[in-house]
C-alpha cells in the first residue's frame, strides 16, 4: 500500500495536451470563458480565470467558490466552456475532493485536471478548513487563490489577506482609526507546510509567469497552492486601467514577492527592482490616508522579507 | 381464545428459494445492515466523518473496502460540512455517493443540504439520530432528523433493521429516477437500532441489481460535454422551487412503483403509512421510529384486553403522503401523537403535519412529547397515552412525564 501511494504521489500527469507556454505565440487561441460576464471592467481577477484555462485547456472541471466570480456564470447565462461548478464560499476545496474521488472511481483523476479558483476569503479565512484537510488527503487538485486582499463581492470587508493599514469598509479611515492594523497571514507558507509539491505565488500583470506556474503544477500530482494577485479596481480604489499598472507596481517594490517552492525548494521567479513601495502605494486609493512613518513602516518590513528572500530563506521572522 | 383442538404440525418443507433466503439470514445491528445495502447498492464514493452513532458504519464499510470485499472509494474527510460538500462534487461527476451523519454534524452539514437538494444530486444519507447539544446528548431524539425537513430532501424513517436495509435500496432507486432527481435522508434512530442487533434479511445481489439499475445522471461534470453547475440565479429562483416541489410529488408515485416491485422482488411489502390494528381502532397512535416496536406492543396488549386501539406508523415523511394518512386515520375518533421532538414553543413537529392533514375531520387531536434524548419509553407508557387518549373530551397537550 506504501509503495502504491509513493508511486501515485511521483507519478506526473502530463501538461494533458496544452502545449506548454514558453512565448506568447504559444498561448492557446482557444477562450474557455467568454467574454461578457458580469465583472466590473478591468477586473482583475476574471482575467485570472481566462489565462488560468488558457493555461490548463479543455480537460478541465474548474470549482468556484462564493464570491464576484460566481457572477460571472449568472443563471441563464455561462461564459463557460468548461465544466463548471460552484457550491458554497468555505467548500471549494471538499467540492474538488469529491470530483476527485468521482475522477478516481473513474480512472481519470490523472487525466483531468480540478482547479479550485477561490477567493482570499474563502481561502485565507472560511474555506481554509476545507482546505487544509484536501492538502492533508494528498488529492489531485490545483488551488489557484485569486488574491485581491479583501471580501469583494460584499462590499470590500477586510479578509486575512488585508495588508498593514490598508482602508476597507470595515476598517475605515477616520479620527480613531488608521485602516487595517493586523498585518496579513502568509498562507504560502501555511500550505508549504502541509508538504504540498507544489506553491507558487503570481500575479494577473506577468501572465506568462502565472501560465507557467499553473501548468507545471498541472504536471505534479497532488495538492498545488498558487497565490495569484489580482488588484481589485473598486476595492483597492482604482481607475479602470491601473489594474495592470498597480499589479505591476507590488511586484516591482517587493510588496508582492513572486516564488516558487518545488518540493520544498525556495527559489524567487522574479527579481524586483526595488522601487520604493511609495510609488506602489500612492496608486492604490486606499493607501491614501498614509503618513511618511506609516509609509517607512511598510518599507522597512519589505526590506526585511527581501533580505531573507535573497539569502535563498523562505522563512521570515518578523518581530512585533 | 386459543383453539382447544390442536392439528397435528405438518412436516414443513421449504421451498428452495424460501431456503436460500433463509440463509442469507443475519443477526447484525442497524449499522452493518446499512453497510450491507450500500454493498448491495454498489456505492462507488464514501465521504465519511466518525460521529456517534453512525461510526461502525464507516468502520465496517473501511474494513470491507480493505479486505477487498467491496469495491468503493471511503474517503475520510476533515469535518461533516466537507463531507457533504465532496458528496454534491462526487455525485456531480456521476457516481453513486453514500454519506452517514447526525446529530451535531448533521447540523453541521446544515448549509450544504439545500445545496444538494438544489443542485438535484440524489445522495443517499443516514441520519443516526442523537439529541442535540446543549446539553451534549448520546441517546436518541428525531429533532436533529426533522430539522432537515424543509429543504427537498426525501425523508423515511426506519423502524427496525431490516426496513434500514430496504429503505436504502429503494431511496437510491426513487432519489435517481429521472422525474426525482432528489437527495434521500434516512432516519435511524442512534443506539436502539444503529448498535442492537436483530435478523435481517439480506437479498442477493441479482435482486437489487435488478431492482436498481445504474446511475445515469444527465447534469453532471464532463469534460466531454461541458456544463455549468450551481449557478447564482436572480429573479428566477421560485421557478426553481416549483420543479423541486414537483419533483417531490413525482415522488409519491415513484415510492409506490418501488414498493410494488420491491414486494414482488423480496416479498417485503411496504407502503407510505405501517396500520397496525387499524381496521376497526376507534382510537390510534400516530408516531415515526424505532420506538413504534414498543408501542406495537401495547396495542397488542390492549387488544387482547378488547379495547379497539391501533397505531399509524410513519415511514415516509417527505414527500407526506397526504391521502395515505388520511385513509388510514379515517375511522379513528381520537389520535394521540407521540412526538419524539419538540419544536420549543410550539409542539411536536408531527403533531404540527398531522394536525394540518386532519384539519377538516373533526377529529380529537393530542399531542404527546416523550422520549426525548432517549428517555425510555416502556409498554406501560403507551397503554397509559392510549387510557389518557381514551378519557379526553378535546385535543390536549402532554409531556409524559
Amino acid at each position: 500500500m506504501v509503495e502504491l501511494e509513493q508511486e501515485s504521489r511521483q507519478k506526473i500527469s502530463g501538461s494533458l495536451g496544452q502545449k506548454p507556454v514558453q512565448t506568447i505565440k504559444d498561448i492557446d487561441t482557444e477562450d474557455y470563458i467568454k467574454a461578457g460576464t458580469f465583472a466590473c471592467s478591468g477586473c482583475q481577477p476574471v482575467l485570472g480565470i481566462k489565462l488560468a484555462l488558457k493555461a490548463l485547456g479543455k480537460n478541465t472541471i474548474m470549482v468556484n467558490s462564493s464570491g464576484c466570480m460566481t457572477l460571472t456564470a449568472t443563471y441563464p447565462f455561462t461564459p463557460y466552456k468548461i465544466p463548471w461548478v460552484h457550491n458554497a464560499i468555505e467548500n471549494a476545496d471538499s467540492t474538488a475532493s469529491g470530483i476527485f474521488m468521482g475522477l478516481k472511481r473513474k480512472g481519470l483523476e490523472k487525466k483531468v485536471n480540478i482547479l479550485v479558483y477561490a477567493g482570499d476569503g474563502a481561502t485565507y479565512d472560511i474555506g481554509f478548513q476545507a482546505l487544509s484537510g484536501m492538502f492533508d488527503r494528498f488529492e489531485n487538485v490545483i488551488h489557484v487563490c485569486y488574491n485581491n486582499e479583501i471580501f469583494a463581492n460584499t462590499g470590500y470587508q477586510r479578509s486575512a489577506a488585508t495588508p498593514l493599514f490598508a482602508r476597507t469598509t470595515t476598517t475605515p479611515i477616520e479620527k480613531k482609526s488608521r485602516g487595517n492594523l493586523i498585518p496579513r497571514k502568509h498562507m504560502a507558507k501555511i500550505m508549504m507546510a502541509h508538504d504540498s509539491p507544489y506553491v507558487a505565488t503570481a500575479c494577473t500583470s506577468y501572465p506568462l509567469d502565472f501560465m507557467k506556474k499553473v501548468q507545471k503544477a498541472s504536471t505534479i500530482y497532488g495538492p498545488k497552492y498558487i497565490e495569484l494577485l489580482a488588484p481589485c479596481i473598486p476595492g483597492w480604489i482604482l481607475s479602470t486601467e491601473q489594474g495592470r499598472k498597480s499589479g505591476e507596481l507590488s511586484v516591482q517594490s517587493g510588496l508582492w514577492p513572486l516564488y516558487e517552492l518545488e518540493n520544498g525548494k525556495f527559489s524567487v521567479s522574479m527579481q524586483p527592482k526595488m522601487i520604493p513601495v511609495k510609488e506602489a502605494l500612492k496608486m492604490q486609493g486606499r493607501y491614501a490616508h498614509l503618513n511618511d512613518e506609516e509609509i517607512d513602516e511598510i518599507q522597512e518590513m519589505v526590506n526585511k522579507e527581501w533580505e531573507s528572500y535573497n539569502k535563498g530563506e523562505f522563512w521570515t521572522v518578523h518581530e512585533y | 381464545m386459543k383453539k382447544q383442538n390442536k392439528k397435528p404440525a405438518k412436516k414443513f418443507k421449504l421451498s428452495k428459494k424460501r431456503e436460500l433466503e433463509l440463509k442469507s439470514r443475519e443477526l447484525i445491528d442497524g449499522n452493518s445492515a446499512c453497510a450491507f445495502a450500500v454493498k448491495l447498492c454498489h456505492v462507488e464514493s464514501i465521504p465519511a466523518f466518525p460521529i456517534t452513532p453512525q461510526t461502525e458504519l464507516m468502520e465496517k464499510l473501511a474494513l470491507w473496502i480493505s479486505t477487498g470485499e467491496l469495491d468503493s472509494y471511503l474517503n475520510v474527510m476533515e469535518s461533516e460540512h466537507s463531507v457533504l460538500s465532496a458528496a454534491v462534487g462526487s455525485e456531480m461527476t456521476g457516481v453513486r455517493t453514500f454519506v452517514s451523519s447526525g446529530s451535531q454534524g448533521l447540523m453541521l452539514m446544515h448549509e450544504i443540504l439545500p445545496i444538494a437538494s438544489g443542485t438535484r444530486m440524489p445522495i443517499v444519507m443516514i441520519c443516526g439520530s442523537r439529541a442535540l447539544s446543549a446539553p451534549i446528548a448520546l441517546w436518541p431524539d428525531h429533532n436533529d432528523f426533522l430539522s432537515c425537513r424543509d429543504f427537498g430532501w426525501l425523508m423515511m424513517a426506519a423502524e427496525i433493521n431490516q426496513e434500514l436495509l430496504d429503505f436504502i435500496c429503494i431511496a437510491y432507486r426513487v432519489a435517481e429516477s429521472k422525474n426525482v432527481l432528489l437527495p434521500a435522508l434516512i432516519e435511524m434512530d442512534g443506539f436502539i437500532l444503529s448498535e442492537t442487533r436483530e435478523p435481517v434479511e439480506i437479498p442477493r445481489q441479482e435482486i437489487v441489481d435488478r431492482f436498481l439499475p445504474e446511475l445515469k445522471l444527465e447534469t453532471m461534470l464532463d469534460v466531454e460535454k461541458p456544463m455549468t453547475l450551481g449557478t447564482p440565479v436572480l429573479e428566477d429562483y421560485q421557478n426553481f422551487k416549483e420543479q423541486m416541489q414537483a419533483a417531490q410529488n413525482n415522488a409519491l408515485k415513484e415510492f409506490e412503483k418501488a414498493f410494488k416491485e420491491w414486494k414482488i422482488l423480496t416479498g417485503r411489502k411496504y407502503d407510505f403509512v405501517e396500520k397496525v390494528w387499524m381496521e376497526n381502532a376507534e382510537i390510534a397512535i400516530v408516531m415515526m421510529g424505532a420506538n413504534a416496536t414498543i408501542a406495537k406492543a401495547a396495542v397488542r396488549k390492549m387488544r387482547s384486553e378488547g379495547k379497539k386501539v391501533g397505531l399509524v406508523k410513519l415511514r415516509i415523511l417527505r414527500p407526506w403522503p397526504e391521502k395515505s394518512i388520511m385513509q388510514a386515520l379515517k375511522k379513528c375518533k381520537k389520535i394521540a401523537v407521540v412526538d419524539q421532538n419538540i419544536s420549543l414553543g410550539k409542539n411536536g413537529i408531527i403533531y404540527n403535519e398531522i394536525c394540518e392533514t386532519l384539519k377538516d375531520e373533526g377529529k380529537i387531536l393530542s399531542n404527546y412529547i416523550a422520549g426525548l434524548g432517549g428517555k425510555h419509553l416502556s409498554i406501560q407508557d403507551f397503554e397509559q397515552i392510549l387510557a389518557d387518549l381514551e378519557k379526553s373530551k378535546k385535543s390536549e397537550k402532554k409531556w409524559l412525564s
